[in-house]
Order: C-alpha cells, then sequence, then structure tokens
C-alpha cells in the first residue's frame, strides 16, 4: 500500500495535485473538530466582516465567520458524498457483476430495472421527496435515496466488463476449480472491474455534491446544517453578491471546486495505476 | 458395463439473430460416439474451424447441452442430472484450454488454483492436505510445487502453464480429460513433452482423453483412436494409424494432403 | 542466389526499454542479428515465442515505436541505398518505400482489412496513390492482379465479413502485392488458417514470388511450412540467430543443438517413433544466459558457452551456425 502510494507520488503530477488539493480539504474540514465557535448558532461575531486579520475569511451576514462554517460545511457535504458513492457503489457491483455474470433472463430483469432507473428524471423526484418529507428529510436520508437512485449508469458498465471477462477461459477453469459464484465475483472478476468502480466513485462524488449542493441552494435541504449549499442558500437569502458580501460565496465555492478537481485528477492517476494492463506491465509481463 | 462417455446422436443447433430475421447454425450434427470405462484410451477429434469440435467439447464438459440427442457419463443423461451430479461429474471430466496463458487469472497466483481444485474436488482438507495433493499432482506432470509457488502466469513458459493446467485438472482425480487443442500455442520444442504427458496419464493412471486437435501429425503420434468431422458431422473414424496411414472418405484424404511435414514435399506455385 | 543483397542486416540491435513507475526493464528483443536475403528468394525466420523473429522483422520494416528502440547495427535495402535503416530514415523516406516497394503481410487478415469498407476500396485506400495512373487504369489493373493470382473478381464487392478467413488472407496477399514489391515481409501469415486453406495460401505466395521474382522473408514458428516453402532458412533463439542454410540442407543435416532437437522433435505421420522434447524452456529476454544463450538447455554446453557468446561461422555450402562445439569441429 505504502509502495503504491510512495510510486504515485514521485512518477505521477496529476496524483501529485490532486492529492494536495485533498489534503488542503480534508485539512480544513478536520479544523472543524477545534471550531470555537458551534455550527449552528448565529450572530456570535460581527457580520459583514471582509477578510482581515482577526478573522481570516471574513464573516457572513448572520454573524457567522466564514472560514469556521467552512469548516463544518465541507465536512458535511464531503461525508455526505462518501456515503452516496459508497452505498451506490455496492448496490451498482452487486447488480452489475450478478447480471453481466448470469445472463439469461436474470441479465433482462435487472437491466429493466436498471433502465428504468437511468430514465427516472432525479431532479424532479428529488423536490418530490422534500416536498413529501418537508421537515423530515435529513441529510443522511437524502444519501440513501441518491445512492438509490445513482447506480444505474455505473451498472450496465460493470456489466459490461463482466461479461467480456466472463468469456475468457480462466473463468472456466475457476468454474472446474470448484469455486462458487460469489467466489468468481469476488476474487477473480472484481480486479477487472476496480479501475471503472474507482472511476465512477469519484464521478458519483462529484455528482451527488454537486447535487446536494443545488438542492440547498434552492432551500430544498435541511437549511440549519450548515453545508456547502446551505451556505451559498444563505448567501443567497441575504443578497449577498448585491451587498458586496463576496467572500460568503466565493470561499464555499472555490473550496467546492478545489474538491471537485482534487477528486478527479485523483480518480485519473490512481485509474492509470490501477488498470490491470498497466499493472501486467509493472509486473513483468505484456511485453513479449 | 456402462461406458464412460456415451454420445446417442447428438446435435447443437445455434439460432442467431433477433425477433424478426433469423437463421438456424447446426454445429454439431448427429455425432455419436464411445468411450469405454474399462479400458483408457486416447480419442482424437480432428477438425477444422466450423466443424462443431470446441462445440463437442463444451458439450461433454456440461458447459453447453445438446439441443437433440443425449450425452451420457456412466450411464447417467448429463441434461437431466441434478446439481449434486453437475458437481460430480466436473470432478470427473475436466478441462485443459487452448491458451495457457489465459487458462488462469493473470492478476493471480497460479498456486491458488491448484490448490482449491484439491479441497474441492479433491477430497482433501484445506492446508497441508491441499498442498500434499497438488505437490504429488504437479510431481506427475514433471514440475515441483517449489517451482510454481507463488507465482504469477507471466513468470511461466506456454509450456510449463499448460503443464500446471494440467496437474491442476489431475488433483480432482477425473476419468477423462477434455484437452481443447492443447498443444497448439505451445512452443514447437515444448509441445512433445505435454503430448507425451498425455500418453503416460493414459497408461499409468488409466484416465482417458478427448484430444481435440487441427494438427494431424501429433494426433497420430499419441491417440488410440481417430474421429474426424467436416461442418458438424462425422466423416470419418477408427484406429488412429490405419486411418491416417490410408485415409477413405475425400475430405480425410484433403486433410491429410494437406499436411506440411519436415521430408516432405517442397510446395509447388499453385492457388 | 549471386548479385549483392536485397536485404543486408548487420547486428541489429533492438530493446524493449519501459520506464513505468520506476519499474526499468530492458528486453533485448534483437541483439546482434546478421544476414542477408537475395533477390528471387524465399529466406525463411524460424523461432519460437520470445525468440525476438516478431521484434526482427518491424525493425526491419521500420516500425519501431516505443516501447521499441532501435539501438545499434544496421538493415539496409538494396533500394534504399545510403540509409542504414528504415527505422532511422527520414519519414518521407519511409513512405516513399511502403507499399510500392516493401511490403507487409500480417497475420491476421482483420487487422488489415476496413471492415466497414469493401474490398474493392480497401484496394483503392492502401495501392492507388501508389501507383501512379488514372482512376480507370488502376481498376483495370486491380483485376488484372487478381486473375493472375487466380482470385475470383466479385470478391471486390464484397465487405471483410462476408468472406471466409482463407478468402481474406488470399486478398490481403493480393493487396499487398498489386504493385509489385521488390521485398515482402511475411509475419506468419498462415499461422491462423486452416490446413487445407494453408496449402493453397502458401502455393499463392509461392507463385507470387516467382512470377515477380521479389524477395520474401517469411517469419513463422512452424517448421512444416518452412521446409515446404522456403529457400533459406535461418533459426532465431532468444535474440540471436543460431543457424542458417538453404532449407534442403538444414532439415537433412542440422547442426546446431538446438536446431537439432527441435527438428527432431517434430511428430510426422507414418513413424510412430518416441519424441522428446527439450528439458527447460527459452530464456526471459530481459536476463538472458551470458554467453551462449542455449547453453542452460544444451546437452553439450563446455565452460567456454558460459563464458562467451558464440560468433556465426560460416562451415560451407552456405551454412552458418554460431556455436562453439560444433563449430569448431566443423571448421577443422
Amino acid at each position: 500500500m505504502w509502495t503504491i502510494l510512495k510510486d504515485l507520488i514521485k512518477y505521477n503530477i496529476e496524483f501529485r495535485i490532486g492529492a494536495t488539493l485533498i489534503l488542503v480539504v480534508l485539512t480544513i474540514a478536520g479544523l472543524s473538530l477545534v471550531s470555537p465557535y458551534p455550527p449552528n448558532v448565529t450572530y456570535v461575531v460581527a457580520p459583514d466582516v471582509p477578510p482581515s486579520a482577526a478573522h481570516w475569511l471574513g464573516t457572513t451576514s448572520r454573524g457567522q465567520d466564514v472560514l469556521w462554517q467552512l469548516t463544518f460545511a465541507i465536512r458535511n457535504t464531503l461525508a455526505f458524498g462518501i456515503l452516496v458513492a459508497v452505498l451506490s457503489r455496492l448496490l451498482s457491483l452487486a447488480i452489475g457483476l450478478v447480471a453481466g455474470y448470469r445472463g439469461g433472463w436474470v441479465d433482462r430483469l435487472l437491466m429493466s430495472i436498471n433502465d428504468t432507473f437511468i430514465v427516472i428524471p432525479l431532479f424532479p423526484i428529488l423536490i418530490l421527496f422534500y416536498f413529501v418529507l418537508r421537515d423530515r428529510m435529513s441529510t443522511a436520508l437524502l444519501a440513501l435515496i441518491m445512492a438509490c437512485l445513482g447506480w444505474a449508469y455505473d451498472a450496465r458498465l460493470i456489466r459490461s466488463v463482466a461479461m467480456s471477462i466472463k468469456s475468457r477461459e480462466f473463468t472456466q477453469t475457476s468454474i472446474f476449480s470448484g469455486m462458487t459464484t460469489r467466489e468468481i465475483l469476488m476474487r477473480e472478476h472484481l480486479p477487472y472491474v476496480m479501475p471503472i468502480v474507482f472511476s465512477t466513485t469519484m464521478n458519483n462524488m462529484n455528482w451527488s455534491i454537486g447535487l446536494e449542493v443545488t438542492l440547498a441552494v434552492l432551500g430544498f435541504m435541511d437549511i440549519d446544517t450548515p453545508t456547502i449549499g446551505s451556505m451559498l442558500y444563505w448567501a443567497n437569502q441575504h443578497t449577498a453578491i448585491v451587498a458586496g458580501i463576496w467572500w460568503w460565496i466565493a470561499f464555499p465555492v472555490g473550496l467546492v471546486v478545489m474538491t471537485f478537481v482534487g477528486l478527479f485528477l485523483l480518480a485519473v492517476s490512481m485509474n492509470e495505476y490501477i488498470d490491470p494492463r498497466s499493472r501486467l506491465a509493472r509486473m513483468g509481463g505484456g511485453v513479449r | 458395463m456402462t461406458a464412460l462417455l456415451k454420445l446417442d446422436h447428438v446435435s447443437k443447433m445455434f439460432v442467431r439473430g433477433g425477433l424478426l430475421s433469423s437463421h438456424r447454425i447446426a454445429a454439431v450434427r448427429d455425432v455419436s460416439f464411445t468411450i469405454a470405462a474399462d479400458k483408457a484410451e486416447i480419442v482424437a477429434l480432428i477438425g477444422e474451424s466450423g466443424s462443431g469440435k470446441s462445440t463437442l467439447a463444451r458439450m461433454i464438459l456440461g458447459i453447453d447441452m445438446p439441443t437433440a440427442g443425449t450425452l451420457e457419463l456412466y450411464g447417467r443423461n448429463v441434461a437431466k442430472a441434478s446439481r449434486a451430479e453437475r458437481r460430480a461429474f466436473m470432478a470427473m471430466v475436466q478441462p485443459i484450454f487452448q491458451n495457457p496463458f489465459e487458462a488462469f487469472n493473470p492478476l493471480k497466483k497460479l498456486d491458488r488454483y491448484v490448490f482449491m481444485t484439491a479441497e474441492r474436488f479433491g477430497g482433501a482438507a484445506a492446508g497441508e492436505a491441499a498442498q500434499t495433493a497438488a505437490a504429488a499432482a504437479l510431481k506427475k506432470v514433471g514440475l515441483s510445487l517449489a517451482e510454481v509457488r507463488g507465482r504469477y502466469p507471466h513468470e511461466l513458459s506456454g509450456g510449463q502453464l499448460q503443464r500446471v493446467a494440467v496437474a491442476r485438472a489431475l488433483v480432482s482425480n477425473p476419468r477423462l480429460i477434455v484437452a481443447d487443442e492443447p498443444v497448439s500455442m505451445v512452443d514447437a520444442s515444448l509441445r512433445m513433452a505435454i503430448v507425451n504427458l498425455f500418453g503416460r496419464l493414459r497408461d499409468e493412471m488409466a484416465i482417458s482423453i478427448v484430444y481435440i486437435t487441427h494438427d494431424l501429425a501429433t494426433a497420430y503420434y499419441i491417440s488410440d483412436r481417430i474421429i474426424i468431422l467436416q461442418k458438424g458431422e462425422v466423416v470419418e473414424t477408427g484406429d488412429a494409424r490405419s486411418v491416417l496411414a490410408a485415409p477413405r472418405h475425400p475430405y480425410s484424404r484433403k486433410l491429410r494432403d494437406s499436411v506440411l511435414t519436415a521430408d516432405g514435399p517442397r510446395l509447388s506455385a499453385s492457388s | 542466389m549471386t548479385g549483392p543483397p536485397v536485404l543486408s542486416v548487420e547486428n541489429l540491435q533492438a530493446y524493449y526499454r519501459t520506464r513505468y513507475f520506476g519499474v526499468n526493464r530492458e528486453v533485448r528483443a534483437v541483439d546482434g542479428i546478421t544476414f542477408d536475403v537475395h533477390a528471387n528468394e524465399i529466406y525463411g525466420l524460424a523461432g519460437e515465442s520470445s525468440s525476438g523473429k516478431t521484434t526482427l522483422i518491424k525493425t526491419v520494416a521500420g516500425l519501431v515505436k516505443p516501447p521499441l528502440e532501435f539501438v545499434g547495427g544496421a538493415a539496409r535495402f538494396s533500394f534504399l541505398p545510403g540509409h542504414d535503416a528504415l527505422a532511422t530514415a527520414p519519414r518521407a523516406v519511409a513512405l516513399g518505400v511502403r507499399w510500392s516497394t516493401l511490403s507487409f503481410i500480417m497475420q491476421s487478415s482483420m487487422n488489415v482489412l476496413n471492415p466497414l469498407r469493401r474490398i474493392r476500396h480497401t484496394f483503392h485506400d492502401f495501392a492507388f496513390r501508389h501507383v501512379h495512373s488514372t482512376r480507370q487504369e488502376f481498376g483495370q489493373q486491380v483485376l488484372d492482379h487478381l486473375a493472375r493470382v487466380r482470385l475470383d473478381p466479385t470478391v471486390l464487392d464484397a465487405y471483410p465479413h462476408e468472406l471466409s478467413g482463407g478468402m481474406r488472407q488470399r486478398v490481403t496477399i493480393a493487396l499487398a502485392t498489386i504493385c509489385k514489391p521488390r521485398f515482402i515481409i511475411a509475419d506468419e501469415p498462415t499461422t491462423a488458417l486452416d490446413v487445407v486453406v494453408q496449402k493453397d495460401v502458401l502455393g499463392m505466395i509461392r507463385q507470387i514470388q516467382r512470377e515477380t521474382g521479389s524477395s520474401v522473408l517469411f517469419v513463422t514458428h512452424d517448421m512444416g511450412v518452412h521446409a515446404a516453402l522456403t529457400d533459406r532458412l535461418g533459426i532465431m533463439y532468444a535474440g540471436r540467430l543460431v543457424e542458417e542454410a538453404p532449407t534442403r540442407r538444414l532439415f537433412a543435416a542440422p547442426m546446431h543443438p538446438y536446431t537439432q532437437h527441435l527438428i527432431a522433435s517434430l511428430p510426422r505421420i507414418g513413424d510412430a517413433g518416441h519424441r522428446q522434447s527439450l528439458e527447460g524452456s527459452p530464456p526471459n529476454l530481459a536476463d538472458p544466459p551470458t554467453g551462449c544463450r542455449f547453453h542452460p538447455r544444451c546437452p553439450l554446453a563446455r565452460d567456454v558457452c558460459r563464458a562467451s557468446a558464440p560468433p556465426i561461422i560460416a562451415t560451407g555450402g552456405g551454412h552458418r551456425v554460431a556455436c562453439h562445439v560444433v563449430a569448431g569441429a566443423g571448421a577443422s
């Protein structure tokens, strides 16, 4: 594990930049643990103060320090993104691998369900959920709903990889060695599927964070828990741009962009590393 | 005495195409032959591409089912077998594939497959017992466990990999091995080791082998019986040496005349 | 075969160099090979996997792309004086000879034929720019050529997938020879074909060669094909040329231990005698044995074999061998 990281840091500039960006983001998120101000309380400091020595990133119109709000905001947003990504990966892996391997009616059934989910218009559905659940809509529940809606594209990708591996002879060798279907999927096929899972995880995180920010900006979220989106919501409510309070918008946006770019670069660089062909080339096989 | 393997008018039809237009391809047409249980033999299935030999191999291994006719292993119809019976069949009939580099997952270590076969089909307990069984099987093919332990497929040559594949097949104590073009992708200088190994399996361990190939020379060298297939049908069958020395069917003659050997005549400019 | 050689390879070296995440590997696929191909002959190159034969022809044809690197030596063509190798020649020079003077027959016809174009369009794509004539004249040239190689002209209207594998390969050969190139490189052209079709395709290659008088460098691992088709034969092992002789002579009296074992291990219909295969396996070219690369598997190996690589020495009758033990005995 460490050698892999060392290699990546040494040789891959995309990884270096991506890792640096994410480290910055994570540090800021970690700072939330030592925040002198609790997240939900308003008017604890003088409002509308521009970035200065006392308040590095300024303060909001609600009397909150932007920097410390941001730490909570990015922490919650990241947690949300990770939760959605993990849940939907599990779903798409399970469905994609099984559909690709079993084929036949199982495949057709699962893919019909899959295609239905792809076609569902996400945004109206999410708004619908909000209106139905209103007060009970917490970030955790939203994460669950989005995970259940976000697995469909990637399941198909994983299924196509699974189908191509199934036709390779080593799958038959595994069967005749007595492996069960579950073992074959987990141990033989998973390494080939991992590059796709990885890059789609990053995509998925970007997608879910983006959607969360959008929903929160529009007010369709629990706006008391600070997230990047809710910060922007409040900034809009107080017409921050018009009032000239640019720091309230710029810093959250900047931070979330940094997160997106960092995740993207990480995905791209690690993808090249995990790809079976490049792994083989490094192990020594491949060049004949 | 029930036969080890019995094919009775076996056919396999594939349907290609969609809802509105489809055509049927007969990959295997009305093939019948038997392999006796009391005497081990090597039966060569000879044919070119499109002859149906690989489809036949898949049916004997239980990967595909015939669309007509019956295929019986020790008297039990494979198509009607229960799950437990199918698993028992797998232990009895093991495959060897054409491409030794694809037979094992390139990202995983080789020894795993041999140990696993020992545990699941060879009746060995996990750990020590499996390792002993694996070492014994590897020894029979001329390799040692130390040579193979912890290795990845790309670290061995095609000949060695194919021998590991044979060892893996042997660990389950099979009665029949189906070898689909086992030496066509192995270097010429290493080929005979595998072919000679098949002979030893038949003579010393009483394992019958269905040897699928398009290479008439190795078929002549090692097989007892030979079945020549053309477009899914059997065109000639009989004792290997006599059929190849004096083929009767025109297609068999054409096959035999097309074989190029080191001491054969030079090619004239023709078309 | 008198006259200056059409291709003169001299101490050619080409290695694969990979740098992946800090792991540097150098695979010496072609390590000092010297041979000539004369006019109007079929020169066979035999060798097993990892012998370097595919790398050799890629280098000779100038198809050198990373991780393959041209390291040293020369591969001179008589029709390209002044250039030591196509791999190092300027691009315009290489483009000038491709297809018109030097052409390539590949193993898989589907690597050549565009599945979305009819055969006649593929002919146009490949050959028209080298032939300085009008479209009509070119069309007629194609028909003449097909007639000469006895291919049915209806094949021009077909798509590749409508033809059988053997037919596709014959089309590929017709494609490669329409400009009457002086040098043809064939890389395992019949390996993927059925044995009956193989005979036809090889006959076609022979016929074309006889009619145009071109030179053919024919690479395959199949010794039977070499025996039937080639005029002279070179045996490669682990990146080096170990023996070379006129084909008949080589099969009748091979000198190098590797060649002897190789030929002796070939089974023949009509001969049920025991065949023995070689011990061990071909070496890893990233870490080859010192001295003679065959010595770990050689029954005649001596100390000198471990110490230094044997030079390839002529032993008379067009026969060359690279072996300390055998060449020493033969020369005296």
